[in-house]
């Protein structure tokens, strides 16, 4: 299960200071050590894990609570309230129209899944009624477009690239004209993999994003803030067991989460729902009812 | 932190409260480093019991004992008790008409592919002449990436095309450089998350089969607490599965994209802590000569560096 680790560890801290006949200062320092503890182990930014405990200290005045159950019941609410703001930056995420061209643009980290994730995500727009098409703008990783192109033709998405076009901001303008005139309605661009140390690869793709004007740029992975991102994707939630960096995602680019991805096949992909994928970490049916207040 | 130490001044034994203090900054330093938590906390652990009991002198010299104590700790980590010398190695193989084989293996998307074109680079440039191996027979494209450097390379290819037994490509890989006298082989493997059954029991197949002199572990400078998961599931799983009673292990570690972390270097200390394998390689970048040596010096500075 996706963050299992973490999930249990801090449900245990929960339930601990549930089973402690007084709730004090000194019981809730410890279930806030234990949590950040478990948060830092499973990958988490520092700052954040700092924030989270300061957040909550301020919040809840234990001593000056009134009764044990309602003291439990604030805290338990106020961790979930936290985790769930660490995944929630309060934008709404761009939601793909029919009946026009939707311009995706997919950036990233070296190797963290962009290309993967690109056909993951035609092929559920596609399911969903959609016409999409796949543009591969990544003329610099060997064997970029060959990748693009099988994953394409095996779930039947039409995709366009160049073997021989080494300038990635020209094949993405052309892709997409084509694809807009031929009435395709998302249009997604792969790009490829670059990191905040490198100036170049990130003028090429501001280049990119010009000559196409993404209406949103989905972001694999983690990743630090430096260009406006639309959305973030997080994937491979399968290998990790830990997987915390998925939190640190959000406060990273300040974009909304909206997919993440579990695996290497095409299916393997889900909507991202803030509640209740903290609700599946943490292990309850359904907090609904501990996160309204 | 510090108000509480203006007690120490004078000789004094240390003790553990004295101590506590400044071993939890530390601790949370190497945190940032992305050293795993786990870890940063043993490490600490163990600097402090080292010191306990030893004379100090006043408190500006106490940080700086617990300073050289941490460093001279962190160096001893990062220095292996053995080297790999791949290309004495290599030579080794070739003097015995054989050739020196390599297997790259890791989770998805490390740098598996790329670090071996940047080591069969590394080979070519001293004179021995690689072979590459596609057994990575699952991720699209994965065959024509290594195409691609091979031709770049100017250096053989071996490949089978898609969804065939990688162990099986392997086997007829090495026979085949063996007999075009090609002198290294360098395997290339499908990633796969450490905990994902069935792949690992694939890898340790392959690995069991070929017997490798080294078996390769390509990891990402990016993780932090997960670098500790990947390397003992790995070693785990190609023990567990192997059919071998003396199975192979990773015997090094190829550290990737180290270009991209700025001093944020506690992957190296993670991987090679758990494993006491050294770091064979560092990659620096995407082109072929990104390639270095990992500087100790520099990456225990690094993660003392506040
Ligand atoms: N287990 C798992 N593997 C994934 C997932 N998403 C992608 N991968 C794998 O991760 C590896 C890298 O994926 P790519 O899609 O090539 O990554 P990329 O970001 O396009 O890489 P570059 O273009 O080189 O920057 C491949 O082996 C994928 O199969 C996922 O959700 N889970
Ligand atoms: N910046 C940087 N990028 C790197 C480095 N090593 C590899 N990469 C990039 O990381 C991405 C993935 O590299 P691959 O070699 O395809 O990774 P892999 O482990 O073979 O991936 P799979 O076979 O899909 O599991 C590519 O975009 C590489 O260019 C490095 O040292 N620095
Ligand atoms: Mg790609
Ligand atoms: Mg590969």
């Amino acid at each position: 299960m996706v963050l299992a680790d973490l999930g249990s560890k801090v449900a245990d801290a929960l339930r601990k200071m549930t089973r402690a006949t007084v709730v004090d200062q000194t019981v809730m320092n410890e279930m806030l050590a234990e949590i950040c503890k478990a948060l830092l182990q499973a990958d988490v930014n520092v700052a954040q894990v700092k924030a989270l405990r300061e957040s909550i200290k301020k919040n809840v005045d234990v001593e000056a609570l009134a009764s044990g159950l309602n003291k439990r019941k604030m805290l338990e609410q106020a961790v979930c309230n936290e985790l769930c703001a660490m995944l929630d930056p309060g934008k709404e995420p761009y939601v793909p129209k029919k009946k026009q061209p939707n311009v995706i643009m997919f950036v990233g980290l070296q190797g963290c899944g962009k290309t993967t994730t690109c056909t993951k995500y035609a092929h559920l727009y596609k399911r969903k009624g959609f016409k999409c098409a796949l543009v591969c703008a990544d003329t610099f990783r060997a064997g970029a477009f060959d990748q693009l192109k099988q994953n394409a033709t095996k779930a039947k998405i039409p995709f366009y690239g160049s073997y021989t076009e080494t300038d990635p901001a020209q094949i993405a303008a052309e892709g997409v004209a084509k694809f807009k005139e031929e009435g395709y309605e998302v249009i997604i661009v792969d790009t490829s993999g670059r990191h905040m140390q490198e100036e170049a690869l990130f003028e090429e793709m501001e280049q990119v994003a010009q000559l196409t004007s993404p209406d949103d740029i989905v972001f694999a992975s983690a990743f630090k803030k430096k260009v406006a991102v639309g959305s973030c994707i997080i994937t491979k939630l399968d290998g990790h067991a830990k997987g915390g960096g998925a939190l640190s995602a959000v406060a990273a680019t300040g974009a909304p989460i909206t997919h993440i991805g579990t695996g290497e096949h095409i299916e393997d992909f889900e909507d991202f729902e803030v509640k209740s994928f903290v609700s599946r970490m943490l292990g309850k049916g359904n907090i609904k009812g501990l996160m309204e207040k | 932190i510090w108000a509480s130490l203006k007690g120490l001044v004078g000789a004094k034994q240390l003790e553990r409260a004295d101590l506590e203090p400044l071993i939890e900054q530390l601790q949370a330093q190497l945190i940032t480093k992305n050293v795993a938590a786990d870890i940063g906390s043993q490490i600490c652990e163990s600097v402090c019991t080292s010191l306990l009991g030893t004379s100090q002198q006043g408190f500006g010299t106490m940080r700086a004992t617990v300073r050289s104590a941490l460093e001279k700790t962190l160096t001893r980590i990062l220095t292996p008790s053995h080297r790999v010398d791949m290309l004495a190695a290599a030579a080794a193989a070739k003097a015995e008409g054989r050739p020196y084989v390599i297997c790259f293996v890791g989770v998805n998307g490390v740098g598996k592919s790329t670090s071996l074109s940047k080591v069969a680079y590394y080979l070519k440039s001293n004179g021995f002449t690689p072979m590459l191996c596609a057994c990575d027979t699952f991720r699209a494209g994965a065959v024509e990436q290594l195409r691609v450097h091979a031709n770049a390379l100017e250096l053989p290819l071996f490949e089978k095309g898609y969804g065939r037994d990688a162990s099986g490509i392997a086997q007829d890989g090495v026979r085949y450089a063996k007999q075009m006298g090609h002198d290294v082989v360098l395997i290339d493997t499908a990633g796969r998350m450490q905990d994902n059954e069935p792949l690992m029991r694939a890898l340790s197949k392959l690995v069991t089969l070929n017997n490798p002199d080294l078996v390769l572990f390509v990891g990402e400078a990016l993780v932090g607490n997960e670098a500790v998961d990947q390397v003992r599931g790995f070693n785990k799983s190609l023990s567990e599965y192997s059919a071998s009673r003396d199975p192979r292990l990773i015997d090094g570690i190829m550290l990737t994209k180290f270009d991209t972390i700025s001093d944020k270097v506690g992957a190296a200390l993670s991987l090679v802590y758990t494993t006491g394998k050294p770091i064979v390689f560092v990659g620096v970048g995407q082109t072929y000569t990104d390639i270095r040596n990992l500087n100790v010096d520099h990456c225990v500075r690094s993660l003392l560096k506040s």
